[in-house]
């Protein structure tokens, strides 16, 4: 065969290929996404019927993992949410200084914190440290075998694994969200007394008249959403690995990329149905 | 062949296999495979890497689905058997993994009592001493307190062990005792499965490479190459069996295929 | 409760029987503690015993780890064969006192 055919023959399958890769790769999401749909019926199922078949998610590594990814990212959650309300106080006074609105800024501040960054900083940060750690910690349980020697044992590894992981998001994220909305506010707070001199009780003041607790609910409602697409992602990919230690290391990354696009997609769907 | 518990001498086989067959994607690996595993003994599975060993005892541990074939444990069936039943069945079976596949997170103490917490209501006190028996049993006493890492490979094996039969199961799966061990260390797992055979009247199927530690505990052997049973026997008639390919598998000489010159060249050229 | 007991001789016999397993030995083990827990000195008989496993045998540890503590006399009479295979399995055939029957122990107490 001449070279030049050879070539040409190479493009024409590259160019079938794409095809057949968008066919496969849309079967895979389909795919996959059903996985994560079964996923998350298991896990629900063990939380909620596993007492009466004697199979109970234990309560202690419930609180063992709310430590883990809750707790632990109180630092990180408020430095970030702080640093958050501080920018949005800088760039609401300056655009709304052109029309010489800057005191309004506080209702801007209010709002955009309790509905969208409070939430969306909180994912974002929980998504990097316990979605990577999830699919770390599971994926190299599946090399080691320790997935198979507990279903051996007679142990759900989803019971055992993953209910209590999605217990403790489900708690724990909701509850690093409010702890970051105040952290918002309190830096949208700190630079606006320094930028324009609202005193903190007028601040406060501005504040709770403005947000209603719909406001709050919406931002804490995403938070759950956010805590079981988390969850749901970083377990599917640590439970998918393949090819011993490279492999654990594919789908941690892995896991982290589609947690955080998941979260942002996720946010935007609902932010565009919640407010129209 | 050892005195076999009056318990056990009534009952049906604890394993069998019927015209299982296997694939890995259009690959097959086990190719209409029959086993009998009778209670009570200590029966080999034998066969070199790719005989299709290895899948053969996923099946056996439900942990992959069957192409074609049945499988019975303990008299029931595996396949379709209702997600409740084969928990109940698992309670009964004990699995020692080649690697050990303790879980990394908790001590080893931790670990072998995992199964007594998940599956009985037992005193605290009684689930620590059992514990600690089946470690002592496996001569790990005292490393109770030992996460999996701090342990050598010998260790893990017996660790492993002790997890397995803490539930005091009717029938055990052990897969490489010996892989990666001394010759010492490794005669002595053997001598502990004669031993728990002995006193707990388990019926062991052992998977394996290593022909000496095989004929040392084996009752009965069944030898796979290439998904295929050459030979399911007595350990005497399978060493002293006059099948060319068992005799090619015992005295460790490489397989020589006859040469198709053909096929080979279009191997080569990808044709 | 399954099992039974009778005072015998100065001592506490509890008898166990049938299968003492995962099921069963949680009963064994409140009667032998019990039994401790009046401060009279104990056997187990285990003659009638068809199948003890190692919950079974660890509830005789603990209760023999108890006796020692309370300073009371513990033994085991009526060990069956299969009985005497699991403990031999742990080593604990040298530990716990085993006599054929009282009468064999008794006359080792002198």
């Amino acid at each position: 065969m001449p070279i030049w055919m050879h070539g040409s023959w190479m493009m024409a399958e590259t160019r079938l290929g794409r095809v057949e890769q968008l066919g496969k790769r849309t079967l895979g999401l389909i795919a996959e996404v059903g996985y994560l749909a079964a996923l998350l019926t298991e896990s629900l199922y063990w939380i909620f019927a596993g007492v009466f078949q004697r199979q109970p998610v234990r309560v202690s590594s419930v609180f063992a993992e709310m430590m883990r990814t809750g707790v632990s990212a109180i630092p990180i959650v408020f430095l970030l949410s702080f640093s958050i309300g501080v920018m949005l106080a800088i760039q609401g006074i300056h655009t709304l200084r052109t029309f010489g609105a800057e005191s309004q800024v506080v209702i801007g501040i209010a709002l955009s914190i309790s509905r969208e960054f409070g939430p969306l900083i909180t994912g974002i940060v929980v998504a990097g440290r316990t979605g990577s750690a999830l699919a770390a910690r599971i994926g190299t349980m599946v090399v080691s075998e320790e997935i198979d020697a507990l279903r051996v044992m007679g142990i759900q590894p989803v019971r055992y694994l993953v209910s209590p992981v999605l217990l403790a998001m489900l708690v724990m994220l909701p509850a690093l969200t409010i702890m970051a909305d105040f952290a918002g506010l309190l830096g949208g707070a700190v630079y606006s007394a320094m930028d324009l001199g609202i005193s903190y009780a007028a601040y406060a003041d501005r504040v709770i008249s403005v947000l209603k607790t719909g406001d709050i609910w919406q931002g804490l409602i995403k938070s759950a959403v956010f805590a079981t697409v988390i969850t749901l992602i970083g377990v599917a990919n640590g439970f998918s690995v393949t090819g011993g230690a490279e492999g654990v290391g594919r789908a941690t990354t892995r896991s982290v990329v589609l947690a955080i696009s998941g979260i942002v997609i996720a946010d935007m769907v609902f932010t565009w149905f919640l407010n129209r | 062949m050892s005195s076999v518990s009056d318990r056990m001498l009534t009952s049906d086989p604890v394993v069998e296999v019927e015209n299982l067959v296997a694939h890995y994607g259009s690959h097959k690996v086990l190719d209409g495979v029959n086993l009998t595993v009778n209670a009570g003994e200590i029966h080999i599975i034998m066969g070199g890497s790719g005989s299709g060993k290895s899948t053969l005892l996923r099946h056996l541990l439900g942990l992959r689905r069957v192409t074609s074939g049945r499988i019975r444990l303990l008299g029931h069936e595996l396949d379709g058997v209702h997600r409740s039943e084969l928990q109940e069945l698992r309670k009964q079976i004990g699995v020692s993994f080649q690697g050990g596949a303790l879980l990394s997170s908790m001590t080893v103490g931790e670990n072998v009592t995992l199964p007594l917490r998940e599956h009985t209501r037992l005193d605290e006190s009684t689930m620590a001493i059992m514990a600690r028996m089946k470690l002592e049993v496996v001569n790990l006493g005292g490393f109770e307190h030992f996460m999996p890492a701090q342990l050598s490979g010998g260790m893990i094996k017996r660790a492993a062990l002790a997890r397995a039969i803490v539930m005091d199961p009717k029938l055990l799966f052990f897969d490489e005792p010996s892989a990666g061990l001394d010759p010492v260390v490794s005669a002595e797992l053997d001598e502990l499965i004669l031993r728990l055979r002995e006193a707990m009247h388990m019926s062991i199927v052992v998977v394996t490479h290593e022909l000496e530690s095989a004929f040392r505990i084996a009752d009965r052997m069944t030898v796979l190459d290439c998904g295929k049973i050459l030979i399911s026997d007595t350990a005497d008639k399978v060493r002293n069996s006059a099948n060319s390919r068992v005799q090619d598998l015992l005295n460790r000489r490489p397989r020589v295929e006859e040469l198709d010159a053909d096929a080979y060249l279009a191997r080569l050229t990808g044709e | 409760m399954s099992f039974g007991h009778r005072v015998e001789r100065g001592y506490a016999v509890v008898a166990l029987r049938g299968d003492v397993d995962l099921a069963r030995s949680p009963d064994a083990r409140a009667l032998i503690l019990q039994c401790l827990e009046q401060k009279s000195d104990l056997l187990v008989d285990l003659s009638e015993v068809d199948y003890i496993d190692s919950s079974g045998v660890a509830s005789l540890v603990e209760g023999y780890q108890m006796a020692k503590k309370e300073g009371l006399k513990f033994g085991l009479i009526g060990v069956s064969e299969a009985a005497l295979s699991v403990l031999k399995l742990a080593r604990l055939d040298q530990v716990f006192p085993i006599h054929a029957d009282l009468d064999a122990r008794l006359l080792d107490d002198g």
